[in-house]
């Protein structure tokens, strides 16, 4: 009988050395997998922080006067006074594009104006009622700007109402607000700013629209009854010029 | 005490015993080839194949169950040269031992052999053919052109060889019968009956066919390998009865242990 001992030893090397190819594909797959999984998790949050980066440089300020125009429509609309010129929607958003591209791509299609895409504030407005959505560009500067009206898309909206139902952000109720007052949706409208109020109660852009959309519904008193309340706690200027004309008309 | 795997390592001593011949399909098959090949009207029947194939042992077997019928002999030692193989013939042939100090004149032989021509018919079966030479060969053939002596050469099936039985055997040889390594259900069938034979019951079926077809890797169905690693397996499941039966399953043979006779016979490499 030979020594077991030495035998076992060489087994238990053969062993180790048979298993080796196992451990390493089973490695190679589990880096595979864990690169795989990053990759993926990176690309689905790398999206919402591109758009950000992306509007970082594209920034995006709207010159808007839309209050008055709202007001000069809702006014217009119950026929309290007449208006002599609506002014044409002019919303622009000038966007830092390179210089090069503006040059070679003066005007660009219509774009939708989608807060989802885009978490910078809305600095400046501008509303010029001309039907027509396109996008206008501003000459000499080095920036690019872009009059996006609404979007064409109705999936869209729907992202902005999910997103709303889960952040609570009163960016995309106040954007849904005013979208669908411009369309004339003022049942949506009227839901869309009191969901903004409920959120923020201090914003004025919000209870202007509120009001607008009930006048639009011809819904006066309570129109009045929402002015008088905001102005009673806000002192705000533009509500209580609404709440004059609408009391003098 | 004596370990259960003692007697089982035993069975699987390499020899050509004829009492340790098992019937096979595969061996049959040849057995029958062989008889009815004799029953020709062939002067020299060539069996070929890779050592530890069986060769030795069907014509063990064959002398043994036609000894009664016909005049027929086994030379299982090849002669060293070729005086001494004339002797074995002449013995053979004349029934009588050569003289002293006297050889064997291969013109006479053959005159002699041409003259049993009709008389008797004479079958000698020799084994490890590839020992003699070409010459040696040729004077086999010329006593076999007698058609009183038939010839049953038994050959390694090597590369060299393998050109004599071309060059050589090609024009001379009336029929070849080969015999190949055994297949994963005849090779369990002879180790079963091998097992059996001797009442080894228990060890036969902790023999599972998962381990019969690691075996049949490991030796690639040839039955020398087999006896060979079959026995180096009982004698490490001897090793561990006798000294740590803790690391040693009755009921199945581990496939630890059937690896570590492969590394020890080199079948395998750490």
């Amino acid at each position: 009988m030979y020594d077991i001992k030495p035998l076992e030893e060489t087994w238990k090397q053969y062993h180790k050395n048979k298993r080796k190819p196992y451990f390493l594909g089973a490695l190679g797959l589990s880096i595979l997998f864990i690169v795989g999984g990053v990759f993926f998790n990176a690309k689905n949050v790398s999206l919402p922080q591109l758009s950000m980066n992306s509007t970082g440089k594209f920034i995006k300020t709207t010159q808007m006067n839309e209050s008055n125009v709202l007001l000069d429509g809702a006014l217009s609309q119950i026929q309290l006074r007449k208006i002599d010129k609506i002014e044409q929607i002019k919303p622009v958003v000038k966007m830092h594009i390179d210089t090069n591209i503006e040059e070679t791509m003066p005007t660009l299609p219509l774009v939708n104006d989608i807060p989802i895409l885009d978490k910078e504030p809305i600095k400046k407005k501008q509303i010029h009622t001309k039907a027509k959505m396109k996008i206008i560009s501003e000459k000499p500067r080095k920036k690019m700007h872009l009059n996006i009206i609404e979007s064409s898309s109705v999936s869209a909206y729907k992202d902005v109402e999910r997103r709303f139902i889960e952040s609570h952000d009163t960016d995309d109720s106040l954007f849904l607000a005013k979208s669908y007052y411009r369309k004339g949706n003022y049942k949506k409208s009227e839901f869309w700013s009191l969901q903004t109020n409920k959120v923020n109660s201090h914003i004025e852009e919000s209870w202007m629209i509120f009001a607008q959309s009930k006048i639009k519904l011809g819904h006066i008193n309570e129109a009045i009854q929402v002015l008088k309340s905001y102005v009673k706690h806000s002192n705000s200027q533009k509500a209580k010029e609404l709440l004059y004309r609408l009391r003098k008309n | 005490m004596k370990s259960r795997y003692e007697a089982a390592k035993n069975v699987f001593v390499d020899s050509i015993d004829i009492d340790d011949y098992i019937e096979l399909s595969s061996s049959v098959t040849a057995y029958k080839q062989l008889e009815h090949s004799m029953e020709k009207p062939l002067k020299m029947i060539l069996l070929f194949g890779r050592p530890g194939t069986g060769k030795s042992i069907l014509l063990n077997r064959l002398q043994e169950k036609l000894k009664h019928q016909k005049e027929i002999h086994y030379f299982d030692t090849p002669a060293t040269n070729e005086k001494e193989f004339f002797h074995k013939l002449f013995k053979v042939l004349t029934k009588q031992d050569l003289p002293h100090n006297t050889e064997v004149n291969f013109s006479a032989l053959v005159n002699f052999c041409k003259n049993l021509r009709g008389k008797r018919e004479i079958l000698i079966l020799l084994d490890e053919a590839q020992m003699y030479g070409t010459e040696m060969m040729e004077k086999i053939r010329l006593i076999s052109d007698s058609r009183a002596v038939k010839f049953v050469v038994s050959l390694h099936k090597t590369d060299d060889e393998d050109l004599i039985a071309k060059e050589h055997f090609q024009s001379r040889i009336w029929e070849v019968i080969e015999l190949k390594n055994a297949t994963q259900s005849d090779q369990t069938a002879y180790i079963h009956k091998k097992l059996l034979k001797k009442n080894l019951f228990e060890i036969a079926n902790s023999i599972k066919e998962k381990d019969m077809k690691l075996i049949h890797t490991f030796t690639k169905g040839n039955f020398r390998e087999c006896n060979k690693l079959i026995f180096t397996i009982f004698e490490i499941c001897e090793y561990y009865d006798k000294n740590e039966p803790s690391k040693i399953n009755y009921e199945h043979i581990p496939k630890r242990i059937i690896e570590m006779a492969a590394l020890k016979l080199g079948y395998i490499h750490v």
